[in-house]
This record gives C-alpha cells, structure tokens and sequence, in this order.
C-alpha cells in the first residue's frame, strides 16, 4: 500500500514542483527524470508484492468499500504501470539529451507519469476517468512541444478528437452506473451478467469507441498520423510508447473482465476490426517514404492485432494481447527515439526495430507474433493465421523498406548525434533482444495478467 | 423526468456534433464543450432519486443520490479546465497561421505533405 501510494504522490507532488519551474534549465530536467526514477522504483517495489498473485487493494480514506474509491494493483496493471514508466523514462532522457525546448516539457511528462499509474492502479471506473484525463491533459500540451506550427495543428486535432472520445466514454459510465449502482470494477463485473442485454451492449459499445479512439484503431484512426508525423520524435515517442497504452489496457480491462459477455458477442466485430486496421496499417505504410510517417501508419497496424487477440479471447488469447501490446509500446518508443538521431549505432537499432516489429527470431517481437499465432490455432482459423502471417509480410516490407532508405543509400543527411543519444535507443534495442532470448518473465506476466482477467469473466 | 433528460441530453449531443464539423475553430471548442455538457447531464440523469440530502444523522426516509452530483462536480471542472487549454491551442494556432478555419490549417498541412512527396519521388530518380 505504500508502495502503491509513492508511486502516484512521488510524480504528482515533483510534477506540480516542477512545472513552475523552467525547464530548459538542465538541472530541472535531470530532477525530472530523477523522479520518474523514482516511480518507477516504487513501482518495482509495489510488483514485488504484486506479480506473485497477490493483487494490493485499499480503499483511500477508510472508508468501507462501496464508499470510498478502490485503488488497487494487480499483475495487468502493474505491468501496463511499469512498461509505461520505462518508456517515459526513456523519451524523459532522450529530451534532456537534446536539451529541453520548453519550460513545462519535463513537469508534464512527470504529470503523465501520474495519470498513467493512476489509471492502470484504479479500481474504480470514474477515477479511472479521471487520472485518464489527467494524462490526456498532459499529453495535449506534450503533442504542442516544439510550438512550430505542425505540432500545433496535430495538438488541435489530437485535442479535439481524444476530448470527443472522452465524452463518449463519460456517457458509457454514466450508463454503467446506471444499470448497476455502483462504480468499483469488482462490483461492476459482478453484477453486470444480470444487466439487460441492450443496455449491456449500448455500454460496452460505447467504451469500445472510447478506447478505438485512443488507440487508433482503423475506423477511429483519422487523427493519429497527423500527430504522429506532427509532434517531435520525443513527443511521438511518449505518444505510441506510453499513452496508446491507455487503449490497450482499457480494451482489456473493460473488454474482457467487466464486460466479458458482450465481447464474447462482438468477438467477430473486434476480430473484423482489428484485421482491417492490420491490412490498412500495413498497406499505407508499405506506401510511405516518411520514417515517421510509416511508423505512425504501422502503429496502425500494430494495434489491430491486439484487438484480433482479445477478439478470440480466453486465456490464450488474452494472454497474446497483453503480451502484444507491451511489446508493442517498447518496439514503438525504441524506433519513434531513434527517428531524430544520426550515427553508427542508430543503424543496429533500426535493424533491431525492424526485426522486432516484422517478428523475426532474436527480438522480442517474435515471441508477440509466436503468441499471436498459436492464438490463431487455438482458434482453429485458417484465416485468421493468413491474415497474421501477410501482416507479419507487409511489417516486414515496411521495415526494411525503410532500413534500405536511410541507410543503404549512402549517408543520411544531417550531422552524426552526440555519442549518449545514440546509446539512448542501443539501450531499449538490447531489452528488445535481451527479452527475445531470455522470454520466460515476460510470458510468464503476460499470462498472469491474463489469468486475473478471466478471473473477473467466470466470477 | 428521464425521458426530459435524455432528450436534452441527445439535443446538446447532436448540436455539439454539429459545431464539431464547422470549419471556425471556436465553433468547434464549443461543440466539445457542449457534447462534455451532454455527458454531464446523462451523469446526473444516471442516478435521478428524489429524497432527503444525505447527511449524518440518516432519517428513515429515502435520501437522493450524492454520488451522481459528485460525480458531476468532478467532471465539470475537468471539462472547465480543458476547454481552457483548448481554448489557448486554438488562439496559438491562429497566431502562427494567421486563420481560425481548420480549412487553412489542412491546406497547409496537405501542401507539407505534397512537397514531401516530391522529395521523395526526386529522391527515387537520384537513387536508381
């Protein structure tokens, strides 16, 4: 419970501090990162006691459990909390490196830290909206760093877009509250069997767009190349690392544990979905020339084949998705930090990116698409591991296309990047690899974290 | 009474639609605005008792609910709050592109876009 505490007052108390100061001072941006260390120690310490099963929970204030708000940490939110810590750490770094272009740049990322814990740490639907909010507000002033004229266009469709989501999600809660009188999660799946089926699905339709927005999902996907190609390579980095973070987890976490009746309904719509956001993903990024512009387009991509996990369901696919979608968030920060950056080891980390993403043997991406494939089989559809195995093609086109540009045509232009930035992105290459050879932890949390969600479905 | 709520709720839904697909980007922070409004009510309308207010010592008779109005509170501000920054993206976008239609704001990302693509296809001829 302290653990669980530090974790959200250590960022928030430092974010508040470190707003008001300037950020361009290279001091307030180590202390920034200072303190995203720190969280992410007391996250360590909280899946310490978390990731042996037992899940941390306490109401705040004291107050008996259908009163006060529920916090709580279990192995797929302590997970989802920690990876999103690591990448902002990284792109936190990454910044500072550069030097910081803006006096609220290293406050913001730190209140996006608190946002992000304190949403994958709830237990309850309406904080979770509002730690949700918190992040969002943070990452819509974080899309306008830089202050040149595209990031402001991409702050103002990702502002106005995301804040339409918002709203719809208010509605569904409104709703869920409605039909079951309560807003603590447990509570929620409990009693959301016995709910009117047409209710229900109003519901979980609902949150299926919240969340189809935030992550960029194919229908809902308009506004995310922009902002991806808008904002600057750290700002992109904390965008499709730590905040579409956001969609996968609540896709899960509303999808599978609250509402598991309903996407079990709609398994062949998320299934749909997610195979056309992984076919359109694919081709328009095969079709671009832009490295910002292709991974903006591949995270398109990227998502469609968490949603095609959670689509099939059960313990396996569920398991697939969590694990997808992790590696998804490392692969994107590592490529999105490299993108800005010149010299020798950016190349092995390119190829690395793309080994990963295309799911090739040492990376860690492959055990995502080995997982995503035995998905397919425990599903017995042959389409369905088609499908896998184009969109692994098209990945693949699209990677090393990309490799073969800016790198195997001479020297990239601009000068080479100062030695610690390029080791910046060597460091998240050799998790990558270093989790693709040594892959039992991060299996074994996936599946753990799989397991707490079918809990919620059986209860 | 719920059905008087909902409606008001789907009328500032529909209107706040509406503004959002505007070419003025005021138009469009105050359809955001009225679709959170929208959302706000269906909150309240969500936990609709009439009764006492709740406070300690209880009655016997029935109490309203408080956590709807809390609720409501709650994202009140956070809309507030939002539209604000909303607001300043909006008035540092027609600082730097002259405009507050969003017409111009893509027009001049498409013509980004179109000059990118010249490169590129230059970048092509030079290659092979």
């Amino acid at each position: 419970m302290t653990a669980l505490a530090l974790a959200l007052v250590i960022p928030w108390m430092a974010g508040i501090v470190l707003v008001a100061l300037d950020g361009r001072r290279r001091l307030v941006g180590w202390l920034a990162i200072a303190a995203l260390g720190l969280h992410l120690g007391a996250l360590v310490a909280l899946a310490i006691d978390v990731v042996p099963g037992r899940a941390v929970r306490f109401v705040t204030g004291g107050w008996p459990a259908d009163v006060g708000i529920v916090m709580r940490a279990d192995t797929l939110g302590i997970a989802f909390a920690m990876i999103s810590a690591v990448m902002l750490l990284a792109a936190a770094v990454q910044a500072v490196l550069e030097g910081v272009g803006e006096r609220t740049f290293p406050g913001l990322v730190l209140l996006l830290a608190t946002g992000l814990s304190g949403l994958f740490l709830t237990g309850d639907v309406f904080n979770f909206y509002v730690f949700f909010e918190i992040a969002m507000t943070a990452a819509y002033v974080l899309t306008t760093y830089g202050g040149g004229r595209r990031e402001l266009g991409a702050a103002l469709v990702f502002a106005a877009v995301n804040l339409l989501g918002s709203s719809v999600f208010l509605l569904a809660i409104a709703g869920v509250y409605r039909v079951t009188g309560t807003l603590a999660m447990e509570t929620i799946s409990l009693r959301m069997a016995s709910v009117e089926p047409n209710a229900a699905i109003l519901i979980a339709v609902g949150f299926f767009i919240a969340f189809g927005v935030k992550l960029g999902l194919f229908p809902f996907h308009f506004w995310l190349p922009t902002v991806y190609t808008g904002a600057r390579p750290a700002a992109a980095a904390i965008l499709s690392g730590a905040l579409a973070n956001i969609g996968a987890y609540g896709l899960l976490r509303f999808g599978a544990e609250l509402l598991p009746n309903e996407s079990a309904l709609g398994a062949t719509t998320l299934i749909l979905i997610g195979g056309a956001s992984i076919v359109y993903g694919g081709v328009l990024a095969v079709s671009r020339r832009d490295v910002a512009e292709t991974l903006a387009y591949s995270s398109i991509g990227q998502v469609g084949y968490v949603l095609l996990a959670l689509g099939v369901g059960g313990p396996v696919g569920l398991a697939a998705a969590v694990l997808y979608a992790l590696v998804n968030s490392l692969n994107k920060t590592m490529l999105f930090l490299a993108v800005g950056v010149r010299g020798g080891l950016i190349g092995a980390v390119f190829a690395v990116g793309a080994l990963s993403v295309a799911g090739m043997p040492p990376a860690v991406g492959f055990l995502g698409k080995l997982a995503l494939v035995h998905t397919a089989i425990v599903a017995r559809s042959p389409a369905l591991v088609v499908l896998l195995v184009a969109g692994s093609a098209l990945s693949f086109v699209y990677m090393f296309q990309i490799y073969q540009h800016e790198f195997w045509r001479g020297p990239r232009p601009g000068h080479r990047s100062p030695w610690p930035l390029q080791v910046l992105p060597a460091i998240l290459a050799l998790l990558v690899l270093t989790a693709g050879l040594w892959p039992e932890p991060l299996l074994a949390v996936s599946r753990d974290a799989a397991a707490v969600l079918s809990r919620g479905g059986q209860r | 009474m719920n059905f008087v709520f909902a409606l008001t709720a789907a009328v500032l839904f529909g209107a706040g639609a509406y503004l959002l697909l505007k070419h003025d980007l005021v138009r469009v922070v105050v359809g955001v605005s009225l679709i959170s409004q929208s959302a706000i009510l269906a909150l309240i309308a969500s936990g609709l008792t009439r009764g006492q207010a709740p406070i300690y010592p209880l009655r016997d008779a029935p109490i309203s609910d408080p956590i709807v109005q809390s609720l409501a509170l709650t994202a009140l501000v956070i809309g507030l709050a939002v539209t604000a920054l909303l607001l300043v993206v909006v008035d540092r976008v027609s600082h730097a592109f002259h405009t507050i239609t969003q017409d111009d704001v893509a027009a001049s990302e498409a013509a980004r876009d179109a000059a990118l693509e010249r490169a590129g296809a230059g970048a092509e001829v030079l290659g092979e």
